[in-house]
């Protein structure tokens, strides 16, 4: 499905629960959606360092499985654009029940 | 790393800066082996595993658009190393930074003089070439180290080069343009190239260039 324009709010709700590593990232979008969301895992990437400079997230290093890997973060602005988002959605998809009627 | 891969990661990293395609390289060699092992943890054989983890990355010219919005060019790596030439030599001779100081005031003065013993085309020689160079020179002593300061500083630069070209012309503007744009190009192409490196960078990390 296509969900252009809603990765980075995505992404933003996947950190929220704990910091994590591109990879996990993908795998709980997909997972959460059931397999709905299923994107490109190259696109990803991008994203995030979009929000690493707009400071939404915070990159730093960790270790799994003994190998290094680059975990990111959500910071207290990235908290605050995806309160907005989210709300943003609801209104969204609040309005859009209203036309298209309940499925 | 298989030979996919690596024809994947050239693509992605076409025209990023090396520190970039670095970065690029290891994060997408860390989700490739996360994508492997998992594939394999689930009963593909190596060879399936390996495609299945490249396929999931997508197409790699559309990686690389979006990489390139994201993280430095060469262009703007090499401009952030070299752009900021002129605010180095200037430092390093302290005789040099006085005199650039001192140029847009003489300039200033000498227009002064001339507009008062009525030399009016004189005076506005002076004005066009000296006041746009004088700020041009002058801007890396000047106190710009916030973004607004920055945006404040650009805009002027901006109207006093146009008002000086507008002076220089005069109602032949529209006649002239032709080698305005072609005198001008590189300027805002140079510009746009910092507009777009302010958007990739922290303002943490900005060097004085960016600011100007």
């Amino acid at each position: 499905m296509n969900f252009k324009g809603t990765l980075p709010t995505l992404i933003l709700e996947a950190l929220e629960q704990e910091p994590s590593h591109g990879y996990r990232i993908a795998q709980r979008i997909k997972e959460r959606s059931h397999g709905v969301l299923d994107f490109k895992e190259g696109t990803l990437y991008p994203a995030l360092h979009k929000l690493d400079n707009e400071g939404l997230v915070e990159s730093f290093e960790g270790i799994e499985k003994g190998r290094p890997r680059r975990y990111y973060r959500i910071t207290e602005s990235g908290h605050g654009i995806l309160a907005k988002d989210r709300a943003e959605w609801r209104e969204l998809s609040r309005a859009v029940t209203l036309i298209l009627g309940e499925a | 790393m298989t030979t996919e891969l690596e024809t994947w990661l050239k693509q992605a990293t076409r025209q990023l800066s090396r520190d970039s395609a670095a970065q690029v390289r290891t994060e997408i060699q860390e989700h490739y082996e996360s994508a492997r092992e998992a594939a394999m943890s689930g009963g593909s054989t190596t060879a399936q595993a390996d495609r299945s983890a490249v396929t999931a990355l997508g197409n790699a010219k559309t990686a690389n658009c979006q990489y390139r919005r994201v993280l430095l060019t060469s262009v703007e790596a090499r401009m952030l190393r070299e752009g900021n030439w002129e605010a180095r030599a200037v430092c390093s001779r302290p005789w040099l930074k006085w005199m650039l100081l001192a140029m847009p005031v003489a300039a200033l003065m000498a227009a002064i003089a001339c507009f008062l013993a009525g030399a009016i085309g004189m005076a506005r020689v002076l004005l066009v070439g000296g006041i746009p160079i004088g700020l041009l020179l002058t801007a890396p002593f000047l106190p710009l180290y916030t973004p607004s300061r920055g945006r404040v500083f650009r805009v002027v630069k901006w109207v006093v080069l146009i008002g000086a070209l507008g002076l220089a012309f005069g109602p032949d503007a529209l006649k002239w343009s032709w080698l305005l744009i072609s005198c001008l190009w590189l300027v805002a192409r140079i510009e746009w190239t910092r507009v777009s490196i302010r958007r990739k960078l922290p303002v943490a990390e900005w060097p004085k260039q960016l600011y100007l």
